[in-house]
């Protein structure tokens, strides 16, 4: 037993003096191929988004398409608003976060396709998680997230918006965002863009 | 009748001959869908969704038209049934446009409930959908004719239920449409049933369309603060920019007395609460204009100005007006604030029924009254006097029902040729004012036949009577029409009847509870006369022993200039009862009321209060059931009448807890400890409040006085566990005090019909649009009685 514990000890020694030699060598080499990247890197053209500095509305930024941001209110191809105040986005919603106020359109104040419209609908973003619940629910298809993320405020209540912030600015089937994209397009923003 | 032994489903059931499959597999726990079928209306056979197996019949058979035999055995599940029901929905779904989103029945829809159950999610019809247009038959009732599912059920409500035929078939087979007595528009009664009964969307509530969806709102099942029957009307209630606001009121909660019944009032008269001339601040007169001012400032200077005038003046120079809107709670407090506080007896309210005299004729007959629950199931039924289908909704509901379903003899004795006659197995027409003589006759008084035998003879009569001394289970109602020696005659008929039951009908949500809570001034709650020493006078020490004046006697003190301030709770004693306001100049007049009504306009103070959809408490109808008032809605800027006559008494300097006997309860969570998320504590406390379990902490809750009503008010000791679970409790008059005779001139019956409700329902947007749409009561001859 007492000869078996000295060998192991004396075996671990001798490659603990081998390893030591090894690994500075080892430690140079790689420190080597990693500047290698970069000094190649260096005199390659710049891959980082130009961000706030960019061109657009976007100022830079780019998205997939599936980013989940600010939410959009489509309308319809008639310039109408899609949605007919269901609640169910507000149902779905795990957050609690929309708000509405239903009311009933007429022949002379018309504002969606259907019976009804939200009169008021709100997004309390200080609560949303963007999961897109709502979207889903949505049995017209009116909410829809945009690209919009340049919500931080230095004040809650900014952050909850209203329909009109959150209304695209033109007929739904552009996309929303063709929409969020098209911002200089008469009739307004399509998202608010603070600080901007 | 003999039991009949079946198997539903491989379970074992009994029931009684003559039941119903459908009711009796549910009466099993096994739910057999149907649109159609309806409990207590004629069956239809039309949805064909209740198809069930039952062996040895060769097709599947409709459970709500086939009766019950013995050794049946029925399958309500099975393939073959699912395959048909699934098939019946896809035919009904054939033409239903896919509205749902925006259909108001979205989220209650039984249609779609069903399609969620037996699903036929796709369809086989490829064919564009015939639309129609949306029709308004009435400010309140819309029809949308492509979503209606032909079940009837409406027609056979209005028609049945309702007896006012104002709904129809027109067509056959596959063009059917539902349609209203006007070619285009309804002339009814604007129940709003035909909407509560709907399946689906087709009928739907011109006042709630479009505003929420159902599961966006609260529930609050109250009792109705309009006519006498103490409906349970469900109110949906919603958060707002301002607060919390009433969408719609409906039977949603059929616990109540009323049943599946709510009248035009109780379903959409809750819109005062939100008119735009509602006070949401306290008022002070200065030089000679309402000033608004605050709270404090008001309850300041009225507690000020009533301190100096009771010590300078004395008792004598104070008068207080009750209201009939307010709760059992409030009014007792009211009454107690005004004898123990103020020291007067100077105290009454806008009297519509005789019901001291009904106490005072039924000492010795201690269970001599019906509840409303009790009217359902009378075999027998005197109605004198009052027109209930116009006055009283419920009870000609109760009536009618009664009649149709339970083949109950009703004998009406009216001046007018009222509605109800149609269900009549006797009607007698009387000349104008001689109910009384009715009366005496009943009693045994021969001779006044004479005064009522106009039309019919006074053999007739005395055989009416004869046959009505058969009639041991009689239920006699009457109206204001019969009063002091009148109700003593009538008691004096009905207590030689073994069983016989009376309902005195008043007028008022809680004209009953404002007479059982002593706003009179010589008696006191229970009916016990100010001048005896009793309970009352021992438990809140010293009582003035000398009756006070009534209302007009009021008006006359006023006159006289002894009268140095009036308080006025909940009344419009200006407009309803024509006293005169300039008799009131000289006196200091504190009005609390929603609106600045006539009276409120000669106040010197005017402190806007919270109505009975915004407070908790109990009501007590005419026939004396008890009920829960439970709170729904919030108002900003106003309090509860409860909390400013508690506060007045504050500023009065006077030891509150003598007054309103809190803090005897035991701690309870305010919420608090449920974590510091925005309103949750908030909204604990409003679920505490609405379900009236408020934990006596406070000294503005009505529990605590409803601990005294119970100890104190004989007939009131009812169990307080039902009460709060929402049941109804009949309070007996049994061990009240001996009541009294009064002036019957002193009672002054509403002027409301069934579209009006005094002054709420002169603020009520939808009555009033009813009216002004030049609203008839569809004309009784031209729709035939079933």
């Amino acid at each position: 037993m007492v000869s078996a514990g000295i060998g192991w000890a004396l075996a671990t020694s001798v490659v603990r003096y081998t390893s030591c030699k090894m690994s500075f060598l080892k430690g140079i080499a790689a420190i080597a191929k990693g500047m290698s990247i970069t000094f190649r890197e260096m005199f390659q053209p710049t891959q980082v988004e130009n961000y706030p500095d960019g061109p657009g509305p976007l100022r830079g930024a780019k998205f997939q398409e599936r980013y989940r941001g600010v939410h959009v209110l489509q309308r319809d191809e008639n310039g109408l608003e899609k949605c007919v105040a269901c609640f169910l986005c507000a149902a779905a919603c795990p957050a609690n976060c929309i708000y509405i106020e239903a009311a009933e359109n007429t022949s002379a104040h018309r504002v969606s396709g259907a019976e009804r419209y939200a009169r008021v609908y709100n997004i309390d973003y200080n609560r949303c998680i963007f999961c897109a619940y709502c979207v889903e629910a949505c049995p017209t298809d009116a909410i829809t997230h945009g690209h919009g993320f340049e919500i931080a405020a230095f004040n809650a209540t900014n952050l909850i918006f209203r329909k009109e912030q959150l209304l695209a600015a033109k007929p739904g089937h552009l996309g929303a965002n063709a929409v969020f994209n098209q911002v200089e397009v008469a009739g307004g923003a399509a998202l608010p863009v603070p600080g901007s | 009748m003999a039991d009949v032994n079946l198997t539903i489903d491989g379970k074992k059931v009994t029931a009684p001959a003559g039941t119903l499959l459908i009711e009796a597999a549910k009466s099993a726990g096994i739910e057999v869908p149907s649109f159609c079928y309806y409990p207590n209306l004629s069956l239809q056979g039309a949805c064909r969704m209740c198809l069930v197996k039952i062996e040895k019949m060769p097709k599947l058979q409709t459970a709500c038209t086939t009766v019950i035999s013995e050794g049946m055995m029925v399958t309500t599940d099975s393939d073959e049934v699912r395959q048909a029901r699934k098939g019946m929905i896809e035919l009904l779904l054939g033409n239903h446009p896919l509205d749902c989103p925006v259909c108001d029945a979205g989220g209650e829809c039984e249609l779609q409930d069903m399609t969620f159950s037996y699903g036929a999610a796709e369809s086989r019809f490829i064919d564009v959908k015939n639309h129609r247009d949306e029709q308004q038959w009435s400010p309140v009732v819309y029809f949308d004719r492509p979503r209606c599912i032909l079940c009837y059920r409406c027609v056979r409500v209005c028609g049945e239920g309702m007896d006012v035929w104002a709904l129809g078939v027109q067509h056959r087979g596959v063009s059917s449409t539902i349609v209203p007595n006007q070619e285009d528009h309804l002339e009814c009664e604007e129940c709003g049933m035909c909407i509560d009964i709907c399946p689906v969307g087709a009928l739907t509530s011109g006042a709630y369309r479009y505003k929420t969806r159902p599961w966006e709102m609260k529930h609050v099942g109250t009792t109705c603060t309009h006519c006498a029957d103490g409906c349970k009307t469900t109110l949906g209630v919603r958060r707002c920019s301002t607060g919390t606001e009433l969408v719609r009121g409906d039977n949603r909660d059929k616990s109540g007395i009323n049943g599946d019944f709510l009248c035009i009032k109780g379903r959409y008269g809750f819109d005062f609460a939100h008119h735009e001339d509602r006070l949401h601040q306290p008022l002070i007169r200065r030089n000679g204009r309402l000033t608004p001012c605050t709270w404090e400032e008001a309850f300041q200077l009225t507690g000020e100005r009533l301190r100096q005038i009771r010590d300078r003046e004395g008792g004598d120079a104070i008068a207080v007006i009750g209201s009939t809107r307010t709760t059992n709670e409030e009014n007792y407090l009211l009454q107690k604030f005004a004898r123990t506080v103020l020291g007067t007896n100077h105290i009454d309210h806008h009297r519509t029924a005789d019901y001291p005299a009904l106490v005072a004729a039924l000492a010795g007959h201690p269970k001599l009254t019906a509840s409303m629950r009790e009217l359902f199931e009378a075999p027998a039924m005197l109605l004198i006097g009052n027109d209930p289908t116009r006055q009283h909704p419920l009870l000609a509901w109760q009536i009618r029902n009664n009649v149709r379903l339970h083949r109950a003899r009703l004998y009406l004795v009216n001046a007018q040729p009222i509605k109800l006659r149609r269900q009549a197995s006797s009607f007698f027409a009387i000349p104008a004012g001689r109910e009384a003589e009715v009366a005496a006759f009943l009693a045994g008084q021969d001779s006044a036949v004479a005064a009522i035998a106009s039309e019919t003879s006074p053999e007739a009569w005395i055989r009416w009577r004869d046959q009505l001394r058969r009639e041991p289970k009689l239920v006699v109602m009457f109206g204001s029409e019969i009063r002091g020696d009148a109700v003593a005659s009538l008691i004096k008929f009905a207590a030689d009847l073994p069983e016989a039951k009376l309902i005195c009908l008043g007028d008022y949500a809680n004209s009953r509870g404002a007479a059982d809570m002593g706003l009179y001034p010589d008696l006191l709650p229970g009916y016990h006369p100010v001048t005896e020493v009793g309970e009352f006078h021992k438990d809140w020490g010293g009582v003035p022993e000398k009756p006070g004046l009534s209302l007009r006697q009021m008006a006359e003190h006023a006159q006289a200039g002894k009268l140095k301030a009036l308080y006025v709770v909940g009344a419009n004693p200006v407009e309803e009862l024509g006293l005169d306001p300039f008799v009131f100049s000289q006196s200091f007049v504190v009005v609390e009321d929603l609106f600045l009504t006539e009276t409120a306009a000669i106040a010197d103070v005017v402190l806007p209060a919270a109505n009975a959809y915004e407070k908790s408490g109990t009501f007590t109808n005419t026939c004396g059931d008890l009920q829960l008032v439970k709170k729904a809605g919030e108002v900003t800027g106003t309090k509860s009448d409860f909390e400013i006559i508690v506060r007045i008494a504050d500023a009065m300097g006077v030891a509150v807890r003598k007054l309103v006997p809190f803090g005897r309860g035991s701690r309870a969570d305010m919420g608090q400890s449920r974590g510091a998320q925005s309103g949750e504590a908030d909204r604990h406390s409003v679920w505490l409040e609405a379900r009236g379990l408020e934990p006596k902490m406070s000294p503005f809750d009505p529990m605590a006085i409803l601990d005294e009503i119970q100890r104190l008010v004989p007939g009131y000791d009812v169990s307080r566990l039902h009460l709060l679970a929402g049941m109804d409790q009949h309070t007996s008059l049994s061990g009240s005090g001996p009541g009294t005779k009064h002036d019957p001139s002193a009672i002054m019956p509403a002027r409301d019909d069934l579209f009006s409700s005094g002054t709420l329902g002169r603020y009520c947007r939808t009555l009033n649009a009813v009216l002004e749409n030049g609203h008839k009561l569809a004309a009784e001859e031209e729709v035939a009685a079933e």
